[in-house]
């Protein structure tokens, strides 16, 4: 992928220059895994609004009908916000859609990731952010 | 009608000598920070991002933050627990775990409001460093501090502002010794002495502010200097700040972080 500069990169972007390390509340690199990407689809059950990360929390239904509960977390809302990712009303994450995610993997080994991307069901792709290692190989 | 003349020319000269500069507006403009490292050093060159990676991105910033030469100066009985701090920031940042960012840490505001006898602050979190509680209200009607013994240490302190030309100079003590000057394990006494200077400069908001803490510091730090833009929008508003809820330390498996 060589347009690795999605706008949520483009604000992170402006703000790193800034040398104020709002998105960087934790080094990526002490939690997740970059070398361990997953794609999931499941039902959004819950969108949690807040700082310094938003996350969203699906169900996954696997190969044997057992259901994992996973949890994503996302960039702050401010960010989302202005990668024009919001509330259902206003197009945005709904309870009850099932959604695509691209991510990578928390190192613990807990059904949590970091979310790279995310497929609405109307459609539309947000990219969260993007850039990792073996994207620009 | 040579009187009359006088007394425009009176009025228009106390109007003059009265006049101070109109801090009002929403400042969140882009932000530009002070000129510690500039944009044609080989670090900037060289490091941002390295192949557009996350990892290098978030890497070459913490290595451009600690290469900025301009730090405080502390006492070397201190070195130690700076060390210290720094090394389990991910634990030990107040402003990690959602606590306020309080003063100086929480930067230039996002909104001025001014009025004759008092200004207030409006801050937003992010950009604004920790979390919370995103106001201050600054008195410039003359009155003195409260005495230090008198008053509660709190994030933000007591407050008191006046005009020196076109500055607003805001000094501020009364703090209690949680929160950080910045990133950095940069921790402060009780008997922390902050020096605000705001001033408009067409529409940019130059902030500066200068820390005196005698008793963990060697000498006063004087902070970078910051920039705000004035938001071109008559209309704008500031964001809502919403809550703060920290869930990623439970999840660290190394000590890596910025």
């Amino acid at each position: 992928m060589k347009h690795f500069m999605s706008i949520v990169l483009c604000v992170a972007t402006i703000l790193y220059l800034a040398s104020v390390p709002v998105l960087a509340h934790h080094s990526v690199q002490a939690e997740f895994d970059l070398s361990k990407p997953i794609t999931v689809t499941g039902v959004v059950t819950k969108v949690e609004w807040i700082n310094p990360h938003s996350y969203l929390y699906l169900d996954v239904t696997d190969g044997t009908g057992k259901v994992k509960h996973w949890s994503f977390e996302m960039a702050g809302p401010g960010a989302l916000r202005k990668a024009g990712l919001s509330r259902a009303d206003r197009g945005g994450l709904k309870v009850g859609d099932t959604v695509s995610v691209n991510g990578v993997l928390a190192k613990d080994g807990t059904d949590f990731a970091l979310i790279k991307d995310v497929s609405l069901p109307d459609g539309r792709k947000f990219t969260i952010w993007s850039g990792d290692p073996s994207d620009n190989k | 009608m040579r009187q009359s003349f006088l007394v425009v020319v009176c009025v228009a000269f106390a109007g003059n000598a009265s006049a101070q500069a109109d801090l009002t507006g929403v400042w969140n403009g882009t932000t530009v920070n002070g000129p510690h490292i500039k944009s044609d050093d080989p670090l900037v060159t060289n490091l941002p991002a390295r192949d557009g990676t996350l990892l290098n991105f978030e890497r070459d910033g913490t290595l451009i933050r600690r290469a900025n030469p301009n730090k405080p100066i502390y006492k070397p009985e201190y070195w130690e627990k700076i060390q210290k701090l720094d090394q389990s920031e991910n634990e030990s940042d107040p402003s990690y775990g959602c606590m306020p960012g309080g003063v100086p840490r929480i930067g230039p505001p996002a909104q001025i409001v001014q009025t004759p006898k008092q200004l207030v602050f409006l801050y937003v979190s992010p950009p604004a460093q920790g979390w919370g509680d995103p106001y201050r209200v600054i008195p410039t009607d003359g009155r003195k501090h409260t005495p230090l013994q008198d008053l509660d240490g709190t994030w933000k302190g007591e407050s008191i502002g006046h005009w020196e030309g076109d500055t607003l100079v805001v000094d501020t003590i009364g703090f209690n010794d949680s929160s950080w000057l910045d990133i950095g394990g940069y921790f402060h006494s009780e008997n922390l002495h902050v020096i605000e200077r705001l001033r408009r400069d067409g529409n940019n908001l130059i902030w500066q502010a200068t820390v005196e803490d005698p008793d963990v510091l060697l000498k006063p730090w004087v902070m970078n200097q910051r920039v705000q833009k004035l938001n071109p929008d008559p209309l704008a508003e500031l964001a809502e700040s919403l809550p703060c809820v920290e869930r990623d330390l439970s999840h660290l498996v190394t000590k890596e972080h910025h």
